[in-house]
């Protein structure tokens, strides 16, 4: 039989039309992938950010003179460290760390204000709450800064260098704009995977698939005319996603719609295609729903770049990162959003999706085909 | 009533282990799927951001300069990725992505020193990674600041305690275990009862005289054990991969585990109580996690919240879970620390079994 | 099988907000018998079984099943009785006998008792050999047989079956009824509701429902004639169903109804001669034979009267 692409095209869209209809009948559908961007937005535009001010501190003095009071003020007066409590002596101070009253202790020994007025460098202590290294890190280095601009400022000298530091594509320094890129591709990435891998294993289940069989409609027909309809969820999620970005969080759009649409198609296709792998592959919704949720959720928020800078990750896993779609697209979002990429910027992160695509939909092929052999 | 009431558990039990043992695959999921993804996940988180490439735009071209550009990357934050001869140069490369962070070194340095004015660095960074920027400014402020500067008059002592390198791993791969746990048990319980309504075999036992306090726990007994058997898993995959200490008692441990496993099996259940079908259970379950999940303060802290979203966190059975892991785990804590921790993860579990009961009642009528 | 085994309906009621489900409705089944409980879709008998089993709670009047009240104690009811529901469901992925030791556990049973229990009951319903096989492979059936022998593991003295041959093949439904008349025969009281008429005269009594009202109740026999007055001819000829427009109207003429391939006439004293002189000339090859009102014509009978009303 020659391939005619006028009834590939025919078959493909009866296919969609008849996937159409199941998510119209089922309200969930709709329900997941508009409620999903609305949610995941929110979330991390608003509820996870990467620095915190206020970082709660107890202090012990232990020197009770002019300097340590003069000191002890500079340093919980800038609004980076708040000053909880006053502990007698260390141990107490470490009991309000064990009991998360505070994440750090600052201690200012005996002696201090004698040594400084002596001219001599004068040491503070600082007791960090190690449980939550996200937290330590800050602390230590919001602690260093002040003491390093506190002691320049006792000193009165002259700085041999004027540093002036200036930031471009995020000048507020807001971890949103970091995020809401890496949002949308999370957004995509979870809702396509779960949306194909429910559908196609409910069908499985009930049966209606084996019905396809019977017809003639060729295999990659069946699996391009399944994914065409989530595909339009996917790009209603983009859509969504984006205005949500720009209207309450500023999200810029610096580069060209027409490379952010290429790339962000070319990863629902991929994912979808993942989704489906799953559901012919398992056939049942409980299997395939712990598959996407596993295969979509977490690798789609460790490994991709999205939380961490993917160039951190040890050697083997950053192989691994390699496999990961959502990777290319947390980087061309980036790019194309913050920094206004071109074509020249992004074309291995399309590669990489498109490769994925690809593959995937070339397996859910394949593994069809073997089903019904 | 008692034995009764018992055989009827027993029977749910039986029955429920019959049905995960009649799909192996499904099991083989629960058992080894939280191991695996703690062991890979467990490996790829890690914070610190201990390399930003850079590009050095020195235009002052004297050994001085060189001798500064050197000792700047001495430490290792900051990596030359490129010396570009105008800053143009370097900013189209950070454009592309090559760099995240420009420091341009002007002519004269030197000459501008005799007239004992202070040189002009500019630094250019971006923005787009808060943490990175960060990190990249102190590095480049710290080194500058310290250049033919007098002895220091204040010192800052720093001393860390229970994870003194401050690896990530020892604070990380106990949450991650907790995130792992949450995705298998509140999308079994929720999908499983839906899966009974869908089958029609919910029917059949609502008109038997097992009354539904028992059928619910009868239904999730199986996978708090499940579940059990993962956190120890996890656990001990955790301390013997990544070095997460074990400084706690395991009896606290075992406790405030099942209090845990209460809620998310709760949260499960009260989920299967409003989806009719397992589609609508996942979603619903989906919805409970993600939140859950992104709000428990492990990969980004509560601390740096906003205000007003720091009272909804403590809804959430994840945050105390976690906290609970870190203090046990890392600084040997127990009930004297945490005992707030328990009595909110209890509360939370008993409102979410309670409520999906009285509503799985209701809906009988 | 200590119980009293019957049933004491006593004016129960349900309505779902304005809509009245089950309608003031009163009756009694008395131990052993075979209860046939029949009307048209949406008339109520499912209503009434669910407030029968304890549940659903009536919202008027009450019933003693095995001298229990379904209103005080419905945990007490569902205890004693057995049920298989218009849908009955098995664990499609769990064996014959794995789902009957979890139903049998669900009522209690375990242990030596238990496995006693599902060998005597698999070999009353004929299923001994099928314990091991796997639910989701057996045919239809097959799987009403095993909800049946499930419904019946905690010997109940009473079982309720809301349309248990509902898609059944004919072979199947008729094992089902020796089936059925085996329990009745060992003193088990079975409370059967069903769209097929023809089994429903194999029941000791039947009752009949029309919009939630119970409208006659009696055994097949009486029912028929009380309900349909007169005597029935069943007409055969070729192409006998051209007869209609030539009967209908004339005096003494009750009813007129195809059924199958023949016409059944119910006349009023009118004698077998004369309506052979008004067919013969059409259809010389008729055969008349004196029929009895099946409960089908009860049926049409009675529904139609209240429709009219
Ligand atoms: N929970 C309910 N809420 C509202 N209406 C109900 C409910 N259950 C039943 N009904 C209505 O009560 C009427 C009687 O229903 P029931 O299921 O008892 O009929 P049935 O005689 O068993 O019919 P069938 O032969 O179709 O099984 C129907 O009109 C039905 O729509
Ligand atoms: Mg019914």
């Amino acid at each position: 039989m020659r391939f005619s692409p006028g009834r590939f095209f025919r078959r493909v869209m009866a296919m969609a039309r008849k996937e159409v209809a199941h998510v119209r009948r089922d309200a969930g559908m709709l329900y997941l992938a508009i409620g999903m961007p609305l949610l995941l937005i929110f979330i991390f535009g608003f509820g996870v950010r990467f620095d915190a001010d206020d970082l709660p501190v107890v202090v012990v003095d232990e020197d009770h003179s002019e300097q340590s009071d003069a000191l002890i003020e500079a340093l919980t007066a800038s609004g980076d460290l708040e000053m909880v409590e006053m502990a007698e002596d260390e141990p107490a101070a470490e009991l309000a760390l064990r009991s998360n009253r505070a994440v750090g202790a600052l201690i200012v020994p005996h002696g201090f204000g004698a040594i400084r007025q002596r001219g001599g460098t004068g040491e503070v202590q600082l007791l960090v709450d190690g449980t939550d290294g996200t937290i330590a890190n800050m602390l230590l280095a919001n602690t260093e800064s002040l003491v390093l601009a506190t002691s320049l400022r006792e000193q009165r000298v002259m700085p041999a260098f004027a540093v002036s530091v200036s930031t471009r594509y995020n000048p507020a320094g807001e971890s949103a704009m970091f995020l809401l890129p890496g949002t949308i591709a999370y957004v995509l990435a979870l809702v396509s995977v779960l949306l194909t891998s429910l559908a196609v294993a409910r069908e499985w289940e009930r049966g209606s698939m084996e019905q396809l069989f019977a017809t003639s409609v060729g295999t990659l027909e069946i699996v391009v005319g399944k994914l065409l309809p989530y595909l339009a969820l996917g790009v209603l999620d983009v859509l969504l996603a984006l205005a949500l970005g720009a209207l309450v969080f500023d999200l810029p759009i610096r580069g060209s719609l027409p490379m952010l649409a290429l790339g962000s198609l070319l990863f629902i296709f991929g994912m979808l295609g993942q989704g489906l792998f799953i559901s012919i592959i398992t056939r049942s919704q409980m299997l395939a729903t712990q598959l996407g949720a596993l295969s979509a959720m977490l690798p789609s928020l460790l490994l991709s770049g999205f939380l961490f800078p993917t160039d951190n990750l040890p050697l083997l896993l950053r192989a691994v990162s390699v496999l990961i779609p959502a990777r290319y697209l947390v980087a061309l979002l980036r790019s194309v959003l913050l920094k206004g990429g071109g074509f020249l910027d992004v074309w291995q992160d399309l590669v990489g999706l498109l490769a994925f695509a690809l593959v995937t939909v070339a397996a859910s092929t394949a593994s069809f085909k073997r089903r019904i052999a | 009533m008692i034995p009764f009431a018992l055989v009827q558990l027993r029977a749910l039990i039986t029955k429920e282990f019959q049905q995960i043992a009649a799909d192996p695959r499904l099991l083989r999921l629960l058992i080894a799927a939280p191991v695996i993804q703690l062991l890979i996940f467990g490996t790829a988180v890690n914070f610190e951001v201990d390399v930003v490439p850079t590009a050095i735009v020195d235009q002052d071209r004297t050994s001085t300069s060189r001798a500064h550009v050197d000792e700047l990357m001495a430490d290792g934050t900051l990596v030359r990725a490129l010396d570009a001869a105008q800053p143009d140069d370097a900013l189209a490369a950070m454009d592309h992505g090559d760099v995240a962070a420009v420091i341009v070194l002007p002519e004269g340095l030197d000459a501008t020193r005799l007239r004992h004015r202070p040189a002009p660095i500019q630094i250019v960074l971006d923005g787009t990674d808060v943490r990175r920027s960060t990190v990249a400014a102190s590095a480049a402020s710290r080194y500058f600041a310290q250049v033919d500067a007098p002895p220091p008059a204040i010192r800052l002592v720093p001393r860390i305690l229970s994870n003194p390198t401050l690896d990530t791993q020892p604070y990380m791969v106990p949450g991650l275990a907790a995130m792992v746990l949450v995705i298998t048990t509140t999308l079994i319980t929720a999908m499983g009862l839906a899966r009974e309504r869908e089958v029609g075999t919910l029917e059949q036992i609502l008109v038997s005289p097992i009354r539904s306090p028992v059928l619910l726990t009868g239904k999730v007994l199986p996978y708090a054990a499940i579940g059990l058997l993962d956190t120890g898993l996890a656990l001990g995959a955790g301390s013997l991969v990544f070095d997460v200490p074990m400084r706690g008692s395991l009896v606290f441990l075992a406790v405030a585990t099942m209090l845990y496993l209460l809620s998310t099996l709760g949260a499960g259940l009260l989920v299967a109580t409003v989806a009719r079908t397992q589609q609508q259970a996942f979603m619903g379950g989906f919805f409970f996690m993600i939140p859950a999940i992104l709000l428990s303060g492990n990969m980004t802290p509560v601390l740096a919240m906003p205000k007003w979203m720091v009272p909804v966190t403590y809804l959430n059975p994840l945050r105390w879970f976690i906290e609970i892991l870190r203090a046990n785990l890392l600084e040997g804590s127990g009930f004297r620390e945490l005992w707030v921790h328990l009595v909110m993860l209890l509360l939370i579990g008993s409102t979410l079994f309670v409520t999906a009961l009285l509503r799985f009642r209701t809906k009988l009528g | 099988m200590s119980g009293r085994g019957d049933i004491e309906v006593d004016h129960l009621r349900r309505e779902f907000g304005k809509f009245v489900a089950v309608d003031d409705v009163t009756f009694q089944v008395p131990r052993g018998e075979i209860f046939g409980w029949l009307g048209a879709n949406g008339a109520g008998k499912s209503t009434t079984i669910r407030m029968l089993i304890g549940v659903l709670e009536p919202t008027g009047g009450d019933a003693l099943v095995d001298g229990i009240s379904v209103r005080k104690d419905p945990f007490g009811v569902k205890r004693r009785i057995g049920y298989m529901s218009q849908r009955f469901s098995l664990y499609p992925d769990l064996t014959v006998r794995q789902n009957m030791a979890f139903f049998g556990g669900a009522y209690g049973l375990s242990g030596k008792k238990l496995n006693d229990r599902i060998e005597t009951v698999a070999r009353d319903v004929d299923l001994t050999e099928l314990l091991t096989a796997k639910t989701a492979d057996l045919p239809g059936g097959t799987r009403q047989r095993v909800a049946l022998g499930t419904s019946l593991l905690q010997e109940p003295g009473i079982v309720f079956l809301d349309e248990p041959t509902a898609g059944v093949d004919p072979v199947s439904r008729r094992m089902f009824w020796d089936l059925i008349r085996r329990i009745s025969g060992q003193g088990t009281t079975v409370f059967v509701t069903t769209h097929h008429l023809d089994e429903a005269e194999e029941c000791r009594r039947v009752g009949l429902m029309v919009d939630g009202k119970l409208v006659a109740l009696d055994t097949p026999a009486a029912l028929a004639r009380d309900h349909v007055p007169g005597t029935i001819w069943r007409a055969r000829a070729v192409g006998i169903q051209a007869a209609v427009p030539l009967l209908v109207g004339r005096p003494g003429v009750l009813d007129v109804q195809p059924f199958g391939s023949e016409l059944h006439v119910r006349v009023d004293g009118l004698p077998k001669e004369m309506l052979d002189d008004w067919l013969r000339p059409r259809f010389p090859d008729l055969t008349l034979e004196q029929g009895r009102a099946t409960l089908e014509d009860v049926f049409l009978a009675v529904v139609g009267h209240q429709e009219e009303t």
